[in-house]
């Protein structure tokens, strides 16, 4: 069925800042195919970052024809989803994306709102043995802790460094609930358009894209991986550690003291240097926690492989090891790994969302450096996130030399002032044999 | 406030140490009556501050969760009065006692620690405080914040100079870190190894980045041990003050005592740390957990090395009870069960803390672990036939697969005799342990071009069970080799790991230690050579995780603890 499978494919790659957004257009003779990976930013650049999300949210609108047939929120981080926001006035980015009118909206099977909160996974409703407080429910009271770990923060100003203080801002703000976002996606899945997705389930978008394969490689249910788990406590039921915090640290509501009737001291000279290393401390301990929520929460991307004319495409949000592992264990889906033409760099290029010992070379292993046919995309913003002392800087320095060598690299960062998005175009054309 | 030393009359011996009350295990755990169990600590004496303060242990009241600093604790200062508290509630809503459970705990396992070895021990943190750089030399006094915040964790920081004890929920009760035996002496264990050996927080090796945690948990389960009451606690009830040999199987001793505890006190604190003890308890021999993936992980790593310790434990406590009915199958009496039991942990915990003396300063594995704690053992005890601890813990040890690195299993002495000549102002002067060095530096083997210094000399004198007395003087060196990875194979026995680049920057780090005898002439000289065939599989083993020049975790116990609590962290060789 040549005719129907589309004859090139058109990505875009906006410029959102530290965030991620995509538009696939598959040109069709019947007409083009439009299909949205996320839109969300939690760090505009410095060079015309006024109205950028509105400029973007129009120049979609724009590029698909006033017609959206998918949207894939891969998950629910701000940096991939806070365009989807809506507003009052009903003129908010979200708004405009709801009036594309998606015909589907794929998200992870963790974000499907009927969803039992003890779910292991998406068919069950029952909680497993022992009445466990399951994964879902945790992400969502995660969520909560970092509201209040952020509004803890002025505690510590003028205690501990501001680049301490400004990653944890960074790294929890982009935990934040985004309540409007998530409701809007919510509104737009509406009336059987939802599509909540884990790995080797159908992504519903068989009928969207004929002639193309679309799998869906993550995330894994819990009892499809229990690697998933190891990002959280060993004890499956809960993150609970973090939840004794919402309960009774400080920042929720109901500060107390533990002694009440205890006598307090003032500033005290031989105790001044000692509060602010503890401050510091605590500032540390709060930030490691909140990467493991951030972790947590990009395990749960939904990771999807467009496949047509024998070449692949591999969009994984920001799918870390824990995510890939499950997908990875299969030799079947390796091989199909190695044809993959482009790669959306996963999580804006961190030290961790390109798994370096078993995805990058089967995508990237068998090229030679010259002449590189790799494409590879990164959405990504330099100095927001990690620290170059430590070795956590995004993008991390030793993948974007990788990706520099062995692909044809196209980086947002890299994008002139003003410039919006940069179309790649890849050829579907079947090669006939001779 | 005075001390009670400087107010006893010249003609009263004078008291070293003063009664304080604390928790035997943590407050989930009952007494006879019902209670809490408690016991009764010797505590060094010496001049307290309110806080309590004093020459080596400084609390402070910090609570940062809530920006709380609590007035400093003058209560209980001289006189113990919490003795024959058992009251539950009370004791947990009383923050002075859990300052000075802290302060007695912290201090009775320094103390601990200096009795083994025979002389101070230092922390390892620079001093200066509050006036950083202003002040040469180490500091003296780690401070310690009871209440530290709201996480269910504690930690040893060196940045920092403290231990931080956190404090959290669980259901309606508050579960206080501070209030736990075996956290405190664990977290103070952490102090007291980094102050001995400060390279072993370095990345090595798997068996270096196990053992820190390793040997605190060993130090934290053997106090809890050497404390009669516990082990009487935990046998059951009545019959007449006798146990029936049946229950005095190794079998029995690990399910009913060792798992028994391990549970009790792993109630409430489990989720700060798991439950080394009981994982350790029911970890069944094999040789080949060293080589499986997944006891690479540090914290896996180290219940191979707990579990090894406990089942020497319970191998020489039977052998203490051979004599005495086990061999002819009769019961025996209660009481002595248990004090067998509480010196056979007293024990094995100073063998534990003597051997860091002989042991490398760096590059540890287990290995030359097992053989410092066999050598060091000797000299103070040169027969071991009455209760046979060394071949308890050979026994227990080669079963997990750890074995000696020499073939007589213990370090050889060196192979020409070396004397000092300069030997008083060598037991004070690294300027003289240098001159030593330098002199000797071909008989040493040390290597020529490398950076050497001298981190410590310490004099010590260590008293058997029957008072005779070891003078010994311990003098660490380290030796640090920066190169080209390129440059590698000049060193003969090191190779690159595949694939580094020729260019990369590769530091190597070598040392030993010299244990000379009280007049002057050279014991024993362990070492781990900055060009041994040892740093070629350190270097693979940082390459090949993606540690490879990382920067050094600053406050690694704290995110230790975390990660053992959450799980694993994420395998570094799929990090960039």
């Amino acid at each position: 069925m040549a005719s129907r499978s589309p004859q090139s494919l058109i990505i875009r790659t906006y410029q959102v800042g530290f965030g991620d957004c995509f538009l696939l257009s598959f040109k069709y003779a019947s007409g083009d195919r439009h299909v949205l990976i996320d839109f969300g930013s939690t760090g505009l650049p410095k060079n015309g970052s006024v109205g950028l999300m509105r400029k973007v949210a129009k120049a979609i609108e724009n590029d698909c024809g006033k017609k959206l047939h998918a949207v894939v929120a891969t998950h629910r981080h701000k940096d991939h989803i806070s365009g989807f926001a809506t507003s009052k006035k009903k003129n908010g980015t979200g708004d405009l994306i709801a009036s594309l009118k998606p015909d589907i909206v794929i998200q992870p099977w963790t974000e499907n709102p009927k969803l039992k909160r003890d779910a292991t996974g998406p068919g069950k409703t029952k909680a497993p043995a022992g009445g466990k407080r399951l994964y879902v429910s945790s992400l969502s009271e995660l969520q909560e802790f970092t509201e209040f770990a952020l509004d803890n923060l002025n505690a510590f100003s003028g205690m501990i460094e501001s680049s301490l203080l400004n990653e944890l801002t960074f790294v929890g703000d982009d935990n934040l609930k985004n309540r409007s976002a998530i409701d809007n996606l919510i509104t737009m899945g509406k009336n059987g358009k939802g599509r909540y997705v884990y790995f080797g389930s159908k992504s519903g978008l068989e009928k969207i894209l004929p002639g193309v394969k679309v799998s869906v490689l993550g995330p894994p249910t819990l009892q499809q991986s229990k690697e998933i788990k190891s990002q959280r406590a060993k004890d499956p039921n809960e993150f609970w550690q973090l939840r004794q915090l919402q309960e009774f640290g400080p920042g929720s509501g109901h500060r107390r003291r533990l002694f009440k009737s205890a006598r307090i001291a003032k500033n005290p000279i031989y105790a001044r240097w000692f509060r602010e290393q503890a401050a510091r401390v605590h500032a540390e301990s709060l930030l490691s926690m909140v990467r493991i929520l951030d972790d947590a929460m990009n395990n749960t991307s939904v990771i999807l492989l467009f496949e047509v004319a024998g070449k692949a495409f591999l969009f994984p949000g920001d799918a870390q090891i824990e995510n890939w592992s499950y997908a990875l264990k299969k030799k079947a889906i390796c091989n199909r790994l190695k044809k993959v033409k482009v790669y959306k760099v996963g999580h804006h290029g961190s030290l961790n969302a390109t798994p370096k010992a078993s995805l990058w070379p089967l995508i990237a292993g068998a090229r030679k450096t010259a002449n590189p046919q790799l494409v590879t995309l990164l959405s990504t913003l330099a100095g927001k996130h990690g620290n170059k002392s430590r070795g956590t800087e995004v993008p991390r320095q030793l993948l974007l030399k990788e990706l520099e060598e062995k692909s044809q690299l196209t980086a947002t960062n890299t994008f002139k002032a003003g410039e919006l998005r940069r179309p790649v175009t890849i050829s579907l054309r079947s090669r006939k044999r001779k | 406030m005075p001390g009670p030393a400087l107010r006893t009359p010249r003609h009263k011996p004078c008291p070293r140490t003063r009664k304080m009350t604390v928790i035997a295990q943590d407050p989930s755990v009952e007494g006879l009556n019902g209670g809490v169990l408690t016991v009764s600590l010797d505590v060094p004496l010496e001049r307290l501050a309110p806080g309590p303060r004093g020459s080596r242990v400084h609390v402070i009241d910090y609570d940062v969760s809530n920006n709380v600093l609590y007035r400093p604790t003058s209560k209980g200062l001289d006189k113990d009065h919490y003795v024959n508290m058992t009251d539950r509630d009370r004791l947990i809503s009383d923050r002075n006692f859990h300052s000075l459970n802290v302060y007695a705990i912290v201090m009775t396992t320094l103390a601990r620690f200096e009795n083994a070895l025979g002389r101070r021990a230092p922390f390892s943190f620079p001093g200066g405080g509050l006036y950083p750089g202003a002040a040469p030399g180490r500091g003296h006094v780690i401070k310690v914040a009871p209440h530290a915040f709201v996480e269910a964790n504690a930690f040893y920081s060196r940045r920092d100079e403290g231990l931080f004890f956190g404090y959290f929920t669980s259901g309606k009760k508050t579960i206080f870190t501070c209030l736990s035996y075996d956290v405190i002496a664990h977290e103070t264990t952490h102090s007291l190894l980094d102050g001995l050996r400060s390279r072993y927080m370095d990345r090595s090796s798997p068996d270096q980045a196990a053992f820190h945690e390793g040997f605190a948990d060993v130090i934290a389960i053997l106090s809890v041990f050497q404390n009669s009451k516990v082990i009487d606690a935990s046998f059951p009830k009545g019959r007449k003050g006798k146990i029936a040999p049946g229950l005095l199987s190794s079998e029995k001793l690990r399910r009913s005592f060792l798992v028994g505890v391990a549970d009790e006190m792993g109630q409430e604190l489990k989720k700060v740390r798991g439950n080394p003890l009981r994982n350790s308890a029911l970890l069944k021999p094999s040789p080949r957990y060293l080589e499986e993936d997944e006891f690479k992980e540090e914290h896996r790593r180290g219940e191979i090395f707990v579990a090894a310790m406990l089942n020497a434990f319970l191998e020489v406590w039977r052998h203490r009870l051979w004599d005495i009915g086990l061999e002819e199958r009769i019961s025996i009496d209660r009481d002595r069960v248990v004090k067998e039991g509480a010196e056979a942990a007293s024990h094995l915990l100073t063998m534990a803390i003597r051997a860091i003396d002989y042991a490398p300063p760096v590059d540890l594995q287990f290995g030359d672990f097992l053989t410092a704690l066999l050598t060091a053992d000797h000299e103070l005890y040169p027969d071991d036939s009455r209760y046979k601890y060394r071949a308890a813990l050979e026994k227990a040890f080669v079963s997990f697969g750890i074995k000696s690195i020499v073939k007589s299993g213990m370090w050889n002495p060196p192979k020409t005799s070396l004397r000092c000549n300069h030997f008083d102002s060598l037991k004070r002067e690294p300027d003289e342990a240098f001159a030593f060095l330098w002199e000797n530096q071909k008989r040493l083997e040390l290597h020529p071009d490398a950076y050497t210094y001298v981190p410590s000399v310490r004099p010590c004198s260590r008293v058997d069970t029957d008072g005779f007395i070891l003078h010994e003087t311990i003098v660490e060196y380290v030796q640090i080799l920066d190169l080209k990875a390129g440059e590698l194979s000049r060193l003969r026995k090191v190779r690159k790991p595949n694939k580094m680049p020729n260019t990369e920057h590769v530091r190597l780090y070598g040392g030993g230690v010299l244990v000379f005898d009280e007049f002057g002439s050279l014991k024993y000289h362990v070492n781990s050579k900055v060009d041994s065939e040892k740093q070629t599989k350190r270097l693979k083993y940082l390459w090949n995780r993606g540690d490879f020049n990382q920067p050094q975790a600053l406050r690694r116990f704290a995110t230790l603890h975390r990660m053992r609590m959450l799980g694993g962290a994420a395998d570094t060789k799929e990090k960039w």
